[in-house]
This record gives C-alpha cells, structure tokens and sequence, in this order.
C-alpha cells in the first residue's frame, strides 16, 4: 500500500523564518488547482507531491485548510500582523474594520460580548486594554482583500519589517510559537550565545507545548521519512535546534536535513564589542557544528556572503544576471529559499522512489555529514537555446555559483547531487532531422535532462559521482519573490536574451529555469579549518565571562576537539 | 560624583534620594497595573495584541507576564511575584501590592530623614511578629470535602465569575480527592490532566474519571466505541520505517534489498501477531474488547491487521500519558511484546471517540480505580479555554497546598487587619527609631482590605475604621464582606486562604522591599548604552 512519505519542517529563528516564508510561497506559486489548470505540458511524474509538506485540515468555520506541516519559532514582535495561532482557524480579532468580511477574524466587540456571556467575566468588571493595531503592509492588505494586482510595485525589498509582511502561504495554528519576553531588536541579536538557546529548549511549559506540537503532526503521518530543519546559526537559535533535534532523534529517529543559516551581515550581541561578537559567533558555529556533525543525517551551512569570517565589507556571491542589496533580508532570504526548494525537488515529486534518506546518504560518504551548497539562477540558457549547446558551449566556466559561505568543493572528486528545472524536454535537443550539429556531440544520446547532466558532469569533473534529477517546473518568480533582482538581460521566462538585448521595461521576470547541486567534497574540509583557525583569535576568558552565557570550557574545548576529528573525515583526497 | 563615571564618562546613573525615588515610582506603578484586580470584585482584564491575539485574564501572575516590563526595578518585583506564583500558586497580585505599599509608606519617614538600614531593620522585626500571628490565627483543618470546597472556592473567586468559580471548585476538588490515596499528603499534580476542547456552542468543564486523549485511530474500520475493553499501553515501534534509518547496510543487487525489506517487515509483524494473540486469548469467547495504546509509531499495514482483529489502536501517545494511564487504568507500560501477560492490561469500562472539526479525541472512562483523572475543559475559543486552564491550576494548587500544610488562614483581609492591631500594640515595646518602621509595615499590610473595600465599591476609610474596630473587640478575626461592605467572620461564611500563600507573602514582600530600601545608587553602563 503505497502512502504519502511526510516531511515535518521547522524553522528557528527569524532569518530561518525568512527563508522558510519565501520557500512556502513558493510551493504554493506551484500548486494547481483542479485539472487543466496550470501546465498541462508537465506530465504526472514531475509535478511535486504537495502533501509530503502539506497537511489537510478542517477549521472551525467547517472549511478545509491545507497547510504546511511546519513547526515554526521566533521571537516577540516578529509576527507583525499575524496572530499567533494563524489567520485561518479564528481565535483572534481583526483590528482593521475593512478587513472584517475577509478572513476569519472577529469583531472586537462581538468578542466582547462573547467572552461576557460565556460567563468567564461578568459584564461590569471586563476592562478592555487594547494594544495600537500593527500596521499592515500594503501586499497584505491586498492579499486579504483578494486584490493583488500582479504588476504593481509594492516595493518589498525596501518596506519588509519582517517576513509576515510577504508570506502568502498561510500556516496552522500549531505552527507559530513566540519565545515569551525575548523581543526582537533592531540592533543586535537577542539571544546571543547557544548555551542561552539550549537553555530556552529545557524550559518547562516552552518545551512541552513545542514538543507537544511536534508530537500531534507526526501523529497524522502515516509514513513520516524525515524533518526539514532550517535555524539561524549566528545566535543562541543554534542551541535551540541542537536540543530540538537532539529530541527528535530520541523520539522519532528519522533522517534529518539541516540547514544552518548565517545572517547576510555582521552580527552583534548585546554588551559586546566588535572582538567579543566575533568570538561569540565563531562559538556558536563550532558548538551547532559539533552537535550537528553528530545529531543531523547533513546538513548545508548557506548564506549568500562568500565567507562569514573577517569579512568586513560584506563582499557577497555574485550570481550572473541577478542584483541584490547584500544585506538585504527579504531578497538573500529569497535567493536561498530558491536554492532549497530546487535542491529538495529529487525527493518530492509524485511516484519517485527517492526519499530523503537515501538523499542525504548518497552525499554523504562516510561520515561526510557537511555539504556544500550551489546554484545557478537563472540557468543561463539562452533563448532558443537548447540545454545541448548551452553546456557544450559553457566550456570549463562553471556553471554553479556556491552559497556555503567559505565552501569551495572544486571539480574532482566530488560527489554531488544534482536538480535541474525549469527545462522543458522539448528544449533538451532538437529533432533528429533539424538537428544539424548537435548530432555530432556526444550529449545527443541523451533522452532526458537528468541523462545530459548527468553525462556532462561526468566528462566535466573528474573522478567524481553526481545523480541528477530534473523538472520542468520552472521557479516562479513572481511576487512575492524579489523579481527585481533580475537584470535586464533576460526575457520573462528566465532565458538569456542574445547579444545586448534588453528585455521591455516593466515586463517582468514570471519564471526561471534553475539548477542546484549538494555536492561534497575533501575540500570542504578547508571550511573547517577557516573555522578553526578563527579560534586562536577568540577570547576564551572573556567570553565564559560574558553575561547570560553558561558556557563551560570543558564544553567548548570537547566540541572544538571533536569537530577535528570530524574533519578528518574530509582528510583523504583519494577516497570518494 | 560617582566613580564609575571616571571610568565610563557616559554611565547614567542616579544616587540616594534619586535612586530611591526611582525603585519606588517604579513599585508604585506596578502597584496600580495590578491594583483593580484584587479580590473577587476586581476588574477582569482583556487585553487585545497589536495583531489582534486575545488574553482575558484577572490572574496577576499571566498579566505580569503579558505585559514587556523594561523598568529594572519593576522587572524585579514581577520576578519576585512570579517566584511566588511558582512556590505556591497564587498570591501573586497580593506580593505586587504590598511590596508597593511597603515601599511607599516607608518613603514617607525616609524623607524625613530615618534612615533606609534602621528602616529595614524594622521591616525586619514587624515581619517576624507578622509571622507569629499567622501562625496563632492559622485554623487546622480536617482534610474533608467542606474545607477543601471552601478554600478553591475562595481561590476561584478571584480568578473568574462566581457562578463559574462554584462549578469549577466542584470539578478541582473531586479531582485531587480521586486521585488522593491518602488524605495526608499532596498529590502529584501532573497526575491531574488537562484537555482542552474548542467548541462552538458549549462552555463546561467537567472531571473525566479516566484519561482523555488528543488523538484517535487513524484507520476507518477501527471501532469508534468498545465497552468493557482491556488497555494495554506500549512503547514498541510497529512501523517499518526504521530499516532505512539506520542503513549501514549495503546492498548489490535489488534482490538483496527486496529480501532485506522482507526481513524487517517480517519482524513488525511478528510484534503484532503478539498483540494479536494476546487478544485472543484473553478477549475471545468473552464480551471483552481490546485496546492498544503506543508510544511509539504504528504504521497503516500493522493497523490495518489490528483492525481486522476489532482492536482500537492508538499511536503517538504523549509520554506522559503513558504514566497517567497506568495509573488511571491499571496495568504497566509495555516496552516489548516478549512474554505479554493478561496482568499487563490495564481496564476501562468504555472507551470511545469523538470528533471535533480536524481533532480527535479518546476517551477512556469508567476505569476501576482511578489514580490519575482529566480534567476536560470545553469553551467556545481559545482565550475562554486559557483562562479557565489557568484558573483551575491555581485552584488545584490552593487544594494541594491545603492538604500540605493541613491548616487555613481566614481570608476577606480579616489576618492583615488582626497583624496591623498586633503590630500597633508591638510597636510600642521597641525602643529608638525602628519602631517607625514597624509602623510603616503595619500600615502597609492595610493595602489588602483597603483595596478589597475599594475595588468592590466601598469606601476605603470607613472600610478600615470599622474592621479595626470591630477587630478589637472581637476575639475571633473579622474580615470584610464584599456583598454588603459591613465587618463579618470569614470562618462563618468559609473564606479561607492558604497558610504558605500568606507567609510566603509575608517572607517575600519584605526581604524585596528591604532590597529595593537599601539601594542607593542605579546606574547603567555597558557597551548597548555607549552604541546608542
């Protein structure tokens, strides 16, 4: 009896919550409602199985909800607008007045009068304390009203506070939880240290209501494969999801994909000074990584800086064809979450046999549990292009651009994972009788995109292993994605344009053709060393001095030993 | 000047008078956020989020920690009062009044010039004396049904409307005394669980003598209803999943792999099979039904051999709940189906389910000798549900407290104004100055009934002359009686509060207020301040 294969998703921390908002969008850009509906071009077999993230539900008002299965935790003040249990299951007051037909929110004064007869208070003693409405961005309030006009310029990229502001998706009340009194700042991070987060996680009444969650969406699954685990690395979140995953192994004991996310700027804590920051967040990494190279089944460091380490100037990966503000949340935030739907796509399309297990083991030979990320967005295929020429053509340029900050895998010996998307069959190769010079390349046997990727990854890099899998699903990127990253210089399916050629001003960029890869290699080792070599700088007394940080030096000195063992996994050059 | 501005030119910070005026405005402020609240006629707050979340509540404790308090001062005093709330259960309003109080009475003789040490030192004295007419007004108490319906009733009161405060008292009280094997000791809370259920139309609360359940069989031919059904409750994985998890194995062929699933497949089966049999040797031929509660996963292909068998089987069960049903229904927790006994299985008299929208929900009633029992709470939305949750913990905690200390003290403000008449006679048997601040802290204590008086419609003063009064003359404690503002005995119309709550208080508000007295210099300077 085959079964859906869940995936139960968390997201700690707020620029995990940004991505993973960007990422629901997406999915949801990709759903098609009832036949005929949406591509009809793209065969069963490479459309995405929906309910490997999504669950069906049945609110209150008796309509049926389909929502991520999502566990997600942020600090105070982060959610904006959103109420904490969800738009859609009631429970809270719409305090906009013309947005009271949409939705499920209440009147604040039919509340009222509910809560006085439902006898918990009698009529003359309820004393109403109301805090000022958040203000609703201008997406969002479209969106409520059903009124988004696609081509309008709502200016994102400079008017998101937080990532509810450009969340389509919707989520269940079980999804959102607030870390009681620890508000967001402005200036430097909350929690600042992992020992702080992992002291959060044993809290009480925290852990058992977050645990609980946990427990009632696995209860649904029938056969729940893994967990999607997406956490900001830079502060004390990375201690909450150590702990956090620490339990799920205990309890469910299933494969785990983590993605720790560095902040796209210079971080700083609270009662610090630049030195002190940077000790406390070359800390952190060294212990998420040692729990991590021990708790995850892989996990991929991304950040869309090109290293974490002294840079000062914040020189950021360059991506051909794309513009973004370096330290800009909603667009970086955006980029990665492009980066991780593409890379997961292998294991969740409909009738695969993939899963995420085999996923993660195939990337990570012997014990090889940290991966780097790459991608190309836009693919770069030119328009009338086929997928043939452009990387008969592409030569020894490489066509991935890395997101792992400081992870260089090379070209030999790696071991990779490939997903492209985003090409149609029909653009793979040209018909036997119009072929004309592509007979003549080797590719032409090639029947399917995974096929010539597969054969040009192989003849490209030496000695290495790459499975490739591919979709014609392009990556939609219309809004709320950050469409205004895309240059010029491409037409509005994502297809470089010849010679010049600009596409018309105010046509926009619908949908790109992308690919991703995980890939492995003994170079990564060298990351390792980076973060090792950060530690002769790091000041250890000062930093088990620092406030509200319960590191012990015992602790920090066994992470730090065993990540070298760790590393010397990555030692051997010969071995794959 | 102070030094650390040597060291730190652009440290703040505040010295003697103005650091004190600073730690009580502060104490004041929180004085009055909390001050309507007091009392069974206080004033139930709803406050509404920026996004439109709802908390209704009249508990100090969960207003305390709503509310984003910066001060440092008054983040002292809401911790103060949040240690008292975890200690005891209650009295979390009274410790944020009284610290208040303290401090602004003693400001009255400080600005005369007394100074703060000889003033703690007081504060000090009057407390031990405070203490010792706690213990001589205290009343033992049998540990019976009346007194414990007396005081979770006087609890309650203050918590939410009477009418709902008498039903609630009912379900709380019944719900220690089942589970209380003896009557002496404090019972473990945790046994007590409390399962909310959102509701359009129905609002009640009522005590399930069994376990409830968030979750319900996931397999449509499972029955919905069995009477007279064995339990037995497991932590055995019967999901085939974990083959694939733990892949150190390697295969060559496809072959390999489809023998090597086979295998793993094989084994699960084998685990049901054993349920399976249990079952039919102890339920066929009987009108027994049977049960199956697991910890751990069970995946569709092993329910759906249970289900063939008329078993009623539950997956992922909280952890906690595995504890709750041994004692609720008998029987042990099964961590594997070797040697499976009939005296593993636990009993109940009817097991069923119920479907709420998109939730489940198991009921395990009628079991034989419940030592563990669930408290169902049913309320038309979430804000409703959370203050009555919030409202029968701290009812369940007055009980337990109660049961711990076997004795009461009367409430209605009747013990602060018996220590305030016993404080003014103290006084005079100190010599020098501190005998201010035994004053000062007698004074105080008024805030209590004062505020009672005020917030139920009274007048303050009038209030206090009378009970003063009253109080002389009367050998028993007299406290106020909120329906008609005149003096009465609490013992007569049982309004009783806990022993701890009033000593902790006492403990408490003294030694936080000395704290706050003898601070004579704030400042602030660090590295957040300088960035700006």
């Amino acid at each position: 009896m085959a079964h859906t294969r869940e995936i139960l998703s968390l997201q700690l921390g707020t620029y995990a919550n940004y991505v993973g908002a960007h990422f629901w969008n997406q999915q949801e850009a990709n759903f098609c409602y009832g036949d005929g509906d949406g591509d009809d071009q793209v065969a069963e077999e490479h459309l995405l199985h929906n309910d490997i993230l999504y669950r069906e539900g049945l609110n209150s008002h008796n309509r049926t909800t389909y929502t991520p299965r999502l566990v997600s935790v942020d600090l105070a003040g982060t959610l904006a607008h959103l109420p904490l249990g969800g738009e859609l299951y009631g429970n809270f007051v719409q305090r906009d007045e013309e947005l009271l037909p949409f939705g499920t929110g209440e009147d604040l004064n039919k509340t009222r009068q509910r809560v006085e007869e439902s006898g918990v208070a009698p009529t003359s003693q309820l004393e109403l304390q109301e805090e000022p409405p958040t203000q609703l961005s201008e997406y969002q309030r479209d969106l409520m009203k059903n009124s988004v006009v696609p081509d309008k310029d709502y200016q994102l990229a400079e008017t998101v506070r937080s990532w509810p502001d450009f969340l389509y998706a919707r989520y269940h009340p079980r999804s959102l939880n607030v870390l009681p009194g620890l508000a967001r700042s402005p200036v430097h991070q909350t929690i600042s240290t992992y020992s702080a987060g992992a002291a959060l996680w044993e809290e009480a009444s925290f852990n058992e209501e977050l645990t609980d969650r946990i427990r009632l969406y696995i209860e649904e699954c029938d056969g729940l494969q893994g967990f999607h685990l997406l956490f900001d690395i830079d502060d004390g979140f990375g201690g909450l999801a150590g702990k956090c995953l620490e339990h799920l192994n205990d309890e469910y004991g299933r494969a785990s994909f983590v993605v720790p996310l560095h902040y796209p700027r210079a971080t700083s804590y609270p009662q610090a000074d630049s030195r002190l920051s940077h000790s406390i967040r070359v800390a952190n990494t060294i212990l998420s990584y040692h729990n991590l190279s021990e708790q995850a089944t892989m996990f991929t460091p991304l950040s869309t800086l090109e290293t974490i380490w002294r840079n000062t100037n914040l020189k950021s990966r360059t991506l051909s064809g794309l513009q973004w503000q370096p330290d800009n949340l909603y667009q970086t935030s955006g980029l990665l979450a492009a980066f991780l739907d593409t890379a997961t796509l292998g294991y969740r399309l409909r009738n695969t046999p993939e899963s995420l297990m085999r996923f993660c083991d195939r990337v990570t030979p012997s014990g090889r549990k940290m991966t780097a990320a790459g991608l190309a967005l836009p693919l770069g295929v030119g328009e009338g292009q086929d997928l043939i020429e452009f990387l008969d053509q592409s030569g020894d340029h490489a066509l991935l651009t890395q997101l792992s900050p400081g992870c260089e895998p090379g070209t030999s010996y790696v071991v990779q994972s490939v997903t492209a998307r985003g090409i149609p069959l029909e653009r793979l190769k040209r018909p036997r009788e119009k072929a004309g010079d592509q007979m003549r390349m080797a590719a032409y046997g090639c029947d399917s995109v995974s096929q010539m990727l597969q054969l040009y990854y192989q003849c490209s890099y030496h000695g290495s292993v790459t499975n490739a899998a591919s979709t014609p699903l392009p990556l939609k990127s219309q809004l709320p994605f950050p469409y205004e990253i895309f240059g010029a210089g491409m037409n509005s399916s994502g297809f470089r344009l010849p010679g010049e050629a600009e596409r018309e001003p105010g046509l926009r960029v619908d949908s790109v053709p992308a690919l991703a890869a995980i890939q492995n290699s003994t170079q990564l080792g060298e990351h390792l060393d980076n973060l090792h070599a950060q530690t002769h700088r790091i000041q250890l007394a000062k930093l088990l001095a620092y406030n509200n940080c319960s590191l012990e030096r015992d602790e920090y000195e066994t992470a730090l030993d065993q990540l070298l063992e760790f590393r010397d996994l990555y030692a051997d050059s010969q071995y794959l | 000047m102070a030094s650390i501005s040597l060291l730190n030119p652009k440290a703040e910070f505040a010295r003697a008078a103005q650091a004190l005026a600073i730690n009580i405005s502060a104490a004041k402020g929180l004085q009055d956020v909390m001050r309507t609240n007091l009392g069974p006629k206080g004033t139930v707050k709803m406050l509404v989020s920026g996004a439109g979340d709802i908390k209704i509540t009249k508990d100090g404790n969960v207003l305390l920690h709503e509310m984003q308090i910066q001060h440092p001062t008054a983040s002292m005093i809401a911790r103060a009062s949040t240690a008292q709330d975890d200690a005891t259960g209650d009295g979390t309003t009274t410790t944020v009044m009284l610290i208040g109080e303290l401090l602004k009475q003693a400001d009255i003789y400080l600005s005369e010039g007394l100074h703060p040490r000889i003033m703690t030192e007081g504060f000090e004295k009057a407390r031990d004396k405070a203490l010792e007419v706690l213990d001589k007004v205290k009343v033992p108490v049998e540990i019976n049904k009346k007194n414990l319906v007396e005081i979770a009733n006087t609890s309650l009161k203050t918590k939410v409307h009477p009418a709902l405060a008498d039903l609630l008292t009912d379900v709380c009280v019944d719900a220690v005394l089942t589970i209380a094997s003896d009557k002496t000791k404090p019972v473990d809370l945790h046994m007590v669980e409390l399962m909310e259920m959102q509701h359009k139309t129905d609002t009640d609360t009522q005590l399930v003598r069994g376990l409830v359940m968030d979750h319900g069989a996931r397999h449509p031919d499972m029955p919905k209803r069995l009477e007279n059904a064995y339990i037995l409750t497991a932590n055995v994985s019967l999901e085939y999943e974990k083959a694939e998890v733990n892949s150190g194995f390697f295969y060559k062929t496809a072959e390999e792999r489809e023998a090597f699933v086979r295998a793993e497949r094989e084994f699960i089966d084998q685990r049901v099979k054993k349920v399976i049999e249990l079952k039919r040797s102890v339920c066929d031929g009987t009108d027994k039904t049977f049960v199956l509660i697991n910890q751990k996963g069970i995946d569709p292909i092993s329910l759906d051999a249970l289900a063939k068998e008329g078993i009623l089987a539950l997956r992922r069960a909280k952890r906690r709940n595995m504890e709750r049903l041994a004692l609720a229904c008998g029987g042990t927790a099964m961590n594997s189906f070797d040697d499976l006994q009939e005296e593993n299985l636990g009993y109940a008299g009817v097991v069923y389910e119920h479907v709420l929208g998109e939730n489940k929900y198991t009921f395990v009633e009628d079991c034989k000798n419940p030592l563990s029992v669930t408290i169902l709470i049913k309320g038309p939305n979430k804000h409703t549900i959370t203050q009555i949750k919030d409202a029968i913990r701290d009812g369940l905690r007055a009980i337990n407290n109660t049961i711990a200390d076997k004795a009461l003290v009367p409430g209605a403000g009747s013990f602060e104004v018996r220590a305030y008449n016993e404080l003014v006679a103290f006084k005079d048997t100190i010599k020098g100055k501190s005998r201010l601040a035994v004053q000062a802290f007698a004074d105080a204590l008024l805030v209590i009934p004062k505020t009672l008086a005020v917030n139920s419609g009274y007048d303050a003063q009038d209030t206090i002359v009378k009970l003063t009064v009253e109080d002389r003359l009367n050998p028993d404690l007299v406290g106020l009686d909120l329906a008609t503002g005149e003096p009465m005995k609490p013992v007569d119309l049982g309004v009783y509060d806990n022993y701890i709550v009033k000593k902790q208080i006492l403990n408490s508000c003294s030694i936080i207020a000395s704290n706050l007295l003898l601070v004579d210099e704030v400042m602030r300077a660090g590295m957040t301040s300088l960035k700006g």
